[in-house]
């Protein structure tokens, strides 16, 4: 069920149910591992709860959301750690063989590869909209999007949609 | 057949938060409610990807050149085309024989790009490799995202050259604004121990006869949530520091096998002043490497002094078979920690286009 959409005095509570899909979708598909999202996921929100930003619109707050999310992983990704320790066999009890494998391509991509890919195909984001929210040029973006699409070739089958907007 | 972005929707609508993790998030949310605080945001960490110096390294500032020597060294290569939106500030502040200069800045609509020196006047505690070890904050008074990292060091003058990016959210212009720019200590001395073979007989490692259970701090690995249950895991004892361990500042304090499983413990002593860390790995006669199962850290003590913090990794590779493995790591470390109380406050003016 699609929440209702926010007000901009929303209590922190109503603000983090609302976006809690949303951050803990695009932590894994960067990360890829259920650990790994579950940590960024507490740590963007307690960013959000200790620093309550004030915001001028929703689409701003959004692209806080992403933002943060992805400074948490880069975060995470850049410990000396995590570059060696994390393999990528932690993933989700996906329903069926096709989600897995979908997965696994996914996660063989590089990590800036997947978060483009995730904003344009799930949160139906433009390439102008991504390159606002990563703070990369468009036309950055536009050939992250091109590169990835190339790596996936096997798997996506070219149709209007997934042309959209390049 | 699905088309990929509906395929990609089918699996990804799938990943959520568990309950648990909800409610805890949702807990903080509500107990943090009677601590609300309308402050102005400040940043101990840099949280923004720093992409920055790629486009500051196309900067360059001919007007700065004789009173900021190290900034201008840094721009010097560059066009010249953006150098009329670079303002000079050069506001200072001076503690325990360390100046910190607020050198120039840039604004540019929601964003400023901000140059920092940090130059000792007395001894040798600034170099290439000072990191400001997370000490600095960044008050302004809008939301936004900040960075901060090291561009640049002039040996000569003992300079070393920061760059704060900053960016606003919402497309406010922020000319006019002010920012406070301070640092309480930092850290230098830094050096990398990369890629480096330990000097210990795998074949040698037996079952721990001391180990002990303990709170883990934190870590990592396919397998830490199987292993670090409700926090707590079982570690070796930490046994006095082995000789020939190749990495001053980190001591090797165990090594041994509990439940199966090949464990190696370090540990640092005043870690927070120092900052040293670093990973193990295994290489086969082939040099296939292989990497650690999971890695947990936990201290002796907290907040006092004398405090130690130990990691420990392991791996999955069995006792009778560990013979064939040789033990690598890659470690950094740091030998000097400085502490003072630099503050900057400046404004952020935006430079007219010629």
């Amino acid at each position: 069920m699609k929440p209702e959409p926010l007000r901009p005095d929303d209590c922190a509570e109503k603000v983090i149910r609302f976006y809690a899909d949303m951050v803990y979708r695009l932590a894994y598909a960067r990360t890829g591992t259920k650990c790994d999202a579950d940590e960024i996921f507490q740590e963007v929100f307690l960013r959000y709860i200790k620093k309550q930003p004030v915001f001028n619109n929703e689409e701003h707050r959004k692209a806080w959301m992403i933002r943060v999310t992805i400074n948490c992983s880069n975060k995470l990704w850049n410990s000396v750690w995590k570059r060696k320790a994390e393999p990528l066999t932690d993933t989700m009890p996906f329903e069926t063989k096709q989600d897995m494998d979908l997965s696994d391509e996914l996660q063989q991509l590089p990590q800036k590869y997947r978060e483009v890919i995730h904003l344009f195909y799930y949160e139906n984001m433009s390439l102008e909209e991504i390159s606002r929210a990563l703070n990369r040029k468009n036309s950055t973006v536009r050939t992250q999007l091109t590169r990835a699409r190339a790596l996936l070739r096997n798997i996506l089958k070219e149709d209007d949609d997934v042309q959209r907007g390049i | 057949m699905m088309m990929f972005s509906e395929e990609y929707r089918h699996m990804i609508d799938q990943v959520h938060p568990n309950d648990e993790l909800l409610c805890h998030i949702l807990e903080s949310a509500h107990s943090g409610k009677e601590k609300k605080s309308k402050t102005s945001a400040s940043f101990r960490k840099p949280v923004i990807a720093v992409i920055a110096v790629c486009i500051c390294m196309s900067l360059s500032v001919p007007v700065l050149a004789e009173k900021v020597e190290p900034v201008y060294q840094l721009m010097y290569t560059v066009s010249p085309e953006l150098a009329q939106f670079f303002m000079p500030v050069q506001k200072s502040d001076e503690d325990n024989g360390i100046k910190m200069e607020v050198a120039s800045a840039c604004i540019r609509g929601n964003a400023a790009d901000i140059y920092i020196t940090m130059q000792d006047l007395t001894g040798d505690r600034i170099d290439g490799t000072t990191d400001l070890n997370d000490s600095y904050s960044i008050n302004r008074p809008f939301s936004s995202l900040a960075s901060c990292q090291r561009v640049g060091y002039d040996q000569k003058t003992k300079t070393a050259t920061f760059l704060i990016s900053i960016t606003e959210w919402g497309n406010q212009k922020i000319a006019g604004d002010k920012i406070t720019f301070s640092v309480g200590e930092f850290i230098s001395g830094k050096k990398d121990y990369e890629d480096i073979r330990v000097p210990v007989d795998l074949s040698s490692a037996a079952t721990a006869k001391n180990i002990k259970k303990v709170d883990s701090t934190g870590g990592s690995g396919k397998d830490y949530e199987k292993y670090i249950v409700e926090g707590k895991t079982t570690a070796l004892t930490p046994s006095r520091a082995m000789d020939g361990f190749p990495v001053e500042g980190i001591e090797l304090t165990g090594i041994g096998y509990i439940g199966g499983k090949l464990h190696i413990q370090t540990a640092v002593y005043d870690n927070l002043d120092k900052d040293n860390h670093g990973y193990f790995y295994l290489k086969d006669a082939d040099g296939s490497i292989v990497d650690l199962d999971y890695a947990f850290s936990f201290l002796n003590q907290f907040q006092q002094p004398g405090r130690i913090d130990y990691d420990e990794c392991v791996f999955d590779v069995p006792q009778k078979k560990i013979g064939n493995y040789i033990l690598y790591g890659s470690f950094v470390t740091s030998s000097m920690h400085t502490e003072g109380n630099w503050r900057v406050t400046f404004p952020l003016k935006q430079a007219e286009a010629s």
